[in-house]
């Protein structure tokens, strides 16, 4: 009973405190810089978006095959030049965008760009010509097939794929999974600790609350804190048009993972009850944790990209129980800990 | 300030955090044994591919698509069941993305449909599955004995100016520049597209190839004034790498801060200040002498970070420590506001959480755009990006990178340090009343409204600048209004918060005409102080039309009438809006709610009807 009254408290505390309304803040900030970082790389990249037409100045005896290659890149517009001062003279006045001078050199075409150095459209101009050069030497493999051993496989028809679609599952999603329970363990530190240090821990220890019950009180309440921000996540990137799968199955490894940092950061905060060093040691052990994940078969930030893009496989199950039978240890083992304890040792 | 005392107080603050070989002490070492280790176990197994295994692709072992499918990790081969394309398309609830059927020459891709249209996923399948057939066939070409078939284009690519003669003849593949120009080693990057290469890419593919140039390891991606190798190779002008490493700068800041924000915000529940507050020395000591070490880690780190890179072959300099140490200053100004606004640890680490993301951001989102575009320089981020990538900075461009920055710093402790007394350091109170008791804190008149709106205008100055760099981007028709109607918030809210803070605290009378004298002083302040930010069109982002728009100065009219114009409009509007919010706060809170709103409503009109038609 004691223990959700504590639970009860703790969440009354966090909501005065609107710490609950920042923790959602700063997540809202991670979800849009991250989608703002789609969009500034994606423009920056994406040769096919950014509707319009580069032109390039192009010369040289080979003139021909590039602009054949060129024209069939979309957002490219080859114009052949007389000669390399000509090609230069549309380049200086801005009629083209690039200079690109194709010659035959030992048995190759040998293509060299003058791509202007400062420009805002120079990764554009860049990525454009390196998808009509790739044409040109694909063209070229074809031609000379009779010479190669291995005959190059054609490419996939090219459609119309957002470029952000898999970034969105792989980062993402990942990121406000895991941004929420690692912000559970940090304030279970903080509140331990400053009962601890406050010296206010003696005082709920007169009351019928036992050591178990009052970690437990605080630590209970911010692991289900955490699925309840996946929730809210899931219904935002709902509107925004990104349906998550797998929902039942991500709340069950994200209360799991939870209740490991949580866990972890009680037991810290009852080791070490001073706040400064609970909290760096936990910041570095959860760290820590999440780059030896790179040891399990499946990263934790794939299992979650796989659920919600809903292409799990078994091993994604196995790790999503896994994860569950870890949590089921840990919590045990808490429970075992905090009852050896001698509490009054705390302060 | 007195040395002696700064330097006493900085020792005491660094013995007391460091010193003693406790538990908690070993804990925090074992535990940052075990990162390290941990981050280079991850590095060196090729990091963390999140994208395992994302598209589940129906394709049989005969099939000409099967190795390309089977070396990109991001597709999972599922055996093909062919019942499942009976009907002629693919389900999209079966288990396949995508389908491959193979008959005789002709090769058929089923793409995983729902109502009639491919969905979203398996198109996105189709386009990694065309980058990763393309590469497949470059690494089949490597094996190729002859060379001249496999690679039948070579591309030499150089950056040059406009209008300047770039000399030589082009085709000879950096040879005038010698091998340190940073040829992008052949199969390095894999195009960069995907983000996604391979390790073991790299390796066999750069030893047995004589067409690129060579290759520098690690750091080849940092020259990016000319490169050679076939089309492959190319990579576009992006120095996402130097990014990364840049980020290490940004990274240990986080941790530093936490540490230091626990320990003001420990002197304050635990009284403890008290003791230093009747102690001989100022506010200022204890306050500078406590940052002291903390500054001091934050710039070893930043040193040894440089140290080693410089030891691996990068360019890094003293000039990437100097671009970090705003920014150090920042985030440490920041933590310390929170801690002194914050009324337990679990409110400070919400407040150094969020501080941390939005200065991260403020950093590293603008450097994303180093070599595309002048904007970058709003943060100084940049110049350790420049640095890194042997560009180098103006002294015009270093300055207007780090001096917003240092001033808000400075802000910050200015109005931490004025509630660092008794009264407000042991008082609990919610973390808007105390930011408002902080700006009181400097108000004693009407016309010391003057200097605090003025103080705030750094604050106003880096807001605009990152609302400029993250909208520059978008079309201008979208931009300009966006960023009109940012402004206006941000200018607004600058101008109005001191006053109603003056009114809260009971600074002046409610009537009127002390209304107006308070509005005037703050449009007052805020107009001088906004003309400092005319340094901007000095240099770097004139061109940018949504700059332009953001300070408004009229330069790009050339016409003197309009440049006069639009340096002494701003002042009626400054002193008409603010008296608005004035009036409001004379008030009570929704009086100034609603001075407020008009406040912002009048200063978007003018912004759009003045400024957008003169300039």
């Amino acid at each position: 009973m004691s223990r959700t009254t504590i639970a009860r408290r703790e969440l009354g505390s966090l909501s005065r405190e609107k710490t609950i309304v920042l923790a959602i803040l700063i997540q809202l900030i991670i979800a849009g810089f991250s989608s703002f970082l789609v969009v500034g790389l994606t423009s920056l990249y994406d040769p096919g978006g950014g509707g319009e037409e580069i032109q390039v100045a192009v010369t040289g005896e080979a003139a021909d095959e590039l602009i054949a290659a060129g024209n069939e890149v979309e957002g490219l517009n080859p114009v052949e030049y007389r000669d390399r001062s000509n090609a230069r003279d549309g380049f200086d006045r801005g009629d083209a965008a690039a200079i690109a001078i194709a010659e035959h050199r030992d048995g190759r075409i040998d293509v060299s760009v003058e791509a202007p150095q400062s420009s805002l459209q120079k990764t554009l101009v860049v990525v454009r010509l390196r998808a009509a050069l790739e044409q040109l030497e694909r063209s070229e493999r074809r031609d000379r097939a009779a010479h190669l051993d291995f005959d190059p496989i054609p490419l996939p028809p090219s459609v119309d794929a957002s470029p952000y679609f898999g970034f969105t599952y792989t980062i993402l999603v990942p990121l406000l999974v895991f941004l929420p329970v690692f912000i559970s363990g940090a304030v279970v530190v903080d509140s331990v600790t400053e009962e601890v240090e406050r010296g206010t821990l003696e005082l709920l220890r007169v009351t019928p609350a036992s050591l178990v019950e009052i970690v437990e009180g605080k630590a209970g309440v911010m692991a289900v804190l955490a699925p309840l921000q996946l929730l809210l996540w899931v219904v935002l990137l709902g509107f925004n048009g990104i349906a998550i799968s797998n929902v039942v199955a991500l709340v069950v490894l994200t209360m799991a993972v939870a209740v490991v940092a949580v866990v972890f950061a009680a037991g810290l905060a009852v080791t070490i009850p001073v706040r400064q060093r609970a909290q760096l040691t936990y910041s570095f052990g959860a760290l820590a944790a999440f780059a030896a994940a790179t040891a399990l078969p499946e990263h934790p930030g794939t299992t979650v990209a796989l659920l919600a893009i809903d292409s799990p496989t078994l091993t994604t199950y196995a790790h999503v129980a896994g994860y569950v039978a870890v949590a089921a240890v840990a919590a045990v083992a808490l429970r075992f800990g905090l009852d050896r304890i001698d509490a009054e040792r705390l302060g | 300030m007195r040395p002696r005392k700064l330097l006493r107080i900085a020792r005491w603050e660094a013995t007391k955090g460091v010193g003693g070989l406790d538990r908690g002490a070993v804990a925090v070492a074992v535990a940052a044994t075990a990162f390290v280790l941990a981050v280079s176990v991850a590095v060196a197994g090729g990091g963390v591919a999140l994208e395992d295994g994302i598209y589940r692709v129906g394709v049989s072992e005969d099939s000409r698509l099967h190795d390309p499918i089977a070396a990109d990790s991001s597709f999972a081969v599922v055996e093909p069941d062919p019942t499942v394309i009976e009907s002629g398309t693919l389900p999209a609830d079966s288990q396949y993305d995508l389908y491959i059927e193979e008959r005789g020459d002709e090769t058929t891709l089923y793409l995983a449909a729902e109502g009639g249209a491919p969905t979203d996923k398996s198109r996105a399948a189709v386009a990694t599955l065309r980058e990763s057939v393309d590469r497949y066939n470059d690494r089949r070409m490597y094996e190729e004995d002859n060379e001249t078939a496999a690679f039948p284009v070579t591309v030499t690519i150089r950056y040059v100016e406009r209008g300047f003669d770039a000399g030589g003849d082009g085709g000879g593949g950096g040879s005038d520049d010698g091998g340190d120009s940073g040829g992008t080693g052949t199969g390095g990057t894999d195009g960069g597209s995907t983000g996604g290469g391979s390790v073991g890419d790299s390796g066999e593919t750069t030893d047995d190839d004589s067409i690129g140039a060579p290759s520098l390891g690690a750091f080849d991606l940092f020259g990016t004034t000319e490169s050679t190798g076939s089309p492959s190779d190319i990579s576009p002008p992006f120095p996402f790498q130097s990014l990364v490493l840049a980020f290490l700068f940004v990274l240990p800041l986080n941790f530093v801060i936490q540490a230091y924000g626990s320990s003001m915000l420990s002197e304050r529940l635990n009284r403890r200040g008290e003791l230093l507050l009747v102690a001989p020395v100022s506010p200022a000591e204890i306050v500078f002498g406590k940052t002291l070490p903390y500054l001091a880690a934050a710039l070893a780190i930043t040193a040894a970070v440089v140290a080693g890179l410089w030891a691996l072959g990068g360019e890094a300099g003293p000039l990437s420590v100097l671009a970090v140490l705003p920014l150090a200053l920042l985030f440490l100004a920041t933590t310390f506001l929170g801690s002194m606004f914050a009324r337990s640890f679990k409110e400070l680490t919400f407040v150094t959480v969020t501080a941390s993301t939005v200065l991260t951001s403020y950093a590293f989102v603008p450097a994303i755009f180093t070599q595309t575009s002048p904007v970058a320089l709003v943060s100084p981020l940049t110049v350790a990006v420049r640095d890194l990538t042997g560009a180098g900075v103006t002294a015009g461009e270093f300055v207007f990178a780090t001096g917003p920055v240092t001033l808000v710093a400075g802000v910050c402790f200015l109005l931490g340090l004025g509630v660092y007394r008794e009264e407000d350091l042991f008082t609990q109170r919610p973390v808007h009343l105390k930011a408002l008791d902080a700006l009181a804190g400097r108000i004693r008149r009407p016309r010391s409204l003057l200097l605090v709106v003025a103080l705030l205008v750094p604050f106003v100055f880096v807001a605009e600048l990152l609302a400029v760099a993250l909208l520059f981007a978008l079309p201008v028709a979208v931009s300009v209004p966006l960023v009109f109607a940012i402004i206006a918030v941000i200018e607004e809210l600058a101008k109005g918060l001191p006053i109603y803070a003056g009114y809260v605290h009971g600074r002046y009378d409610r009537s009127m005409a002390v209304a107006v004298v308070v509005g005037a002083a703050a449009g007052v302040g805020f107009f001088l102080a906004e003309k400092v930010s005319l340094a901007v069109q000095l240099v770097g982002l004139p061109g940018l039309e949504v700059a332009d728009a953001a300070f408004q100065t009229g330069l790009g009219t050339r016409d003197p009438a309009i440049i006069a114009l639009l340096a002494v409009a701003p002042l009626a509007l400054h002193v008409v809006t603010s008296t608005l919010s004035a009036l409001g706060a004379s008030r009570d809170r929704t009086g100034f709610a609603v001075g407020l709103v008009g406040a912002i409503a009048v200063h978007l009109v003018y912004n759009l009807a003045v400024v957008s038609r003169l300039v």
